[in-house]
């Protein structure tokens, strides 16, 4: 895939994300109906929701594509990796900012440190020290090494989040379409809405994957363009 | 599987024999449990908080911040002598070098948390009717947890240029477990609950302890390795 194609698909994903995005909007304010038990501030979830599942594949991502740039040290599985993690870090904090506001309303608090919370807290800030390391090294390959290694142990944060909620007596509601008692208990416009979240969010996730993958091609090539152009004088020092 | 054991024992002992000689560690983590002690009773109003009802968080939370304060300097020596290079070189298996490193802190970490335990005793007047194994047991598993992820994020920070105030950032969002399991399980040991009570956070501090020991030997390489 040429660099003007990729410009290309980052430009076409990024442009139906937003309009996705802005048909969910119309939907969660003026289309799906009023949950009967939470009223009207569960309209939150049609956009919490997505934003944590694109989160988890992000973080995923950086999860399955460190391990492997650690066992093979292939350039672009590096490159895959923190374009994962600079995307899911954006969906992680919609999802731990629309989190709040829901709770607010439902559990009249902004914040309650019960396990899914605290887990979810502790995500954002593991993948913080994923890119503090990558930069605090004087070797650019050492830093993402280590940025791999945070990127492995990190992910195992995940399943955890997701079984909080029934091993720990989180106060957070369970799961409504990956519970294995009642899997898809959603009204079909409900459904239909979270799903167009999830595709609102999905696009817009591969267009900053997509980018930011792209620019760390760019990084690379001037890194690479730097260390040829200063070895030579270094030599001759 | 004994040669493995003495390459072990080898680079634990060679930490542990520096110490004795320099003190260095022992010296700044003990000051900082006397002087924690101190802080916390002078700001702690006993007619308000009893200091018996939250034992396990002063205990732990005076443990895991003295305790970063030694284990950050893991390898700052060796890194500083260039002597990691010369370790680097020699036909030890890095895994070895890591859990001989794990067991030198290990070491040095529980005889801060004897002293914590001695020294916040004698301040805060706390009694004690649970059962001592299962307090040892808890505390065991609860730094060898602590120390095995330490140990690793350790080399991270030593080998960056941000150094030792990298250690935190990296290291306590994956300490949550030992805090949270920790705390609990010392706060109803010394509310004098029964080993039921605790038996499950003595299981999960465990498990913690054992898999993040295996799973940081394994990661280990790619972080010492230039």
């Amino acid at each position: 895939m040429s660099q003007k194609q990729i410009r290309h698909a980052i430009g076409v994903l990024g442009a139906l994300g937003v309009a996705t995005v802005i048909l969910l909007h119309w939907m969660v304010f003026f289309w799906v109906p009023t949950e009967f038990t939470m009223g009207i501030v569960q309209r939150i979830f049609y956009i919490h929701v997505p934003a944590w599942w694109i989160a988890f594949l992000g973080f995923g991502l950086v999860g399955l594509c460190s391990a492997v740039y650690l066992w093979l040290g292939d350039e672009r599985l590096d490159r895959a990796a923190v374009a994962g993690a600079e995307a899911g870090m954006i969906f992680t904090t919609i999802g731990l900012l629309t989190g709040p506001l829901w709770g607010r309303v439902a559990w009249g608090t902004w914040w309650e440190w019960e396990p899914r919370l605290t887990l979810a807290l502790i995500l954002w800030f593991i993948y913080l020290g994923y890119f503090l390391v990558r930069r605090s090294t004087a070797n650019p390959e050492q830093g993402k090494r280590f940025a791999a290694v945070i990127g492995v142990i990190g992910v195992l944060d995940i399943p955890l989040i997701h079984v909080s909620v029934t091993w720990l007596r989180s106060l957070h509601p369970e799961a409504v379409i990956l519970n294995p008692d009642s899997p898809m208990n959603l009204d079909g416009s409900m459904g239909a809405t979270l799903s167009v979240g999830l595709l609102a969010f999905s696009l817009i996730f591969a267009s900053l994957f997509l980018a930011r993958y792209s620019i760390a091609g760019y990084e690379h090539q001037l890194d690479l363009r730097d260390a040829s152009a200063v070895t030579p004088q270094g030599a001759e020092a | 599987m004994r040669a493995y054991l003495g390459l072990v024992w080898a680079v634990a002992r060679k930490d542990l024999l520096i110490e004795l000689r320099t003190r260095e560690r022992l010296t700044a983590m003990g000051a900082f449990v006397v002087l924690v002690g101190m802080l916390f009773s002078f700001s702690m109003d006993t007619a308000v908080v009893r200091p018996q009802d939250i034992a396990g968080l002063l205990i732990w939370m005076t443990l895991i911040f003295g305790g970063l304060l030694g284990m950050g300097r893991t390898f700052r020596l060796e890194e500083e002598d260039g002597a990691l290079t010369g370790i680097l070189q020699s036909p030890i298996p890095l895994d070895a070098l890591y859990a001989g490193k794990v067991l030198g802190n290990f070491v040095l970490l529980s005889v801060m948390a004897a002293l914590v335990l001695l020294v916040f005793g004698a301040f805060f007047r706390f009694t004690f009717s649970g059962n001592p194994v299962t307090l040892v047991a808890v505390m065991g598993f609860g730094v060898l947890g602590f120390v095995s992820l330490t140990t690793l994020f350790s080399a991270m920070a030593t080998r960056s240029t941000m150094g030792e105030s990298l250690l935190p950032v990296l290291v306590f969002p994956f300490l949550v477990p030992v805090l949270v399991y920790g705390t609990t399980a010392t706060n109803r040991l010394f509310a004098g609950r029964p080993f039921v009570e605790v038996s499950g956070n003595l299981r999960v501090l465990a498990a913690f302890a054992i898999g993040g020991t295996f799973v940081c030997a394994w990661l280990f390489r790619f972080v010492i390795e230039e």
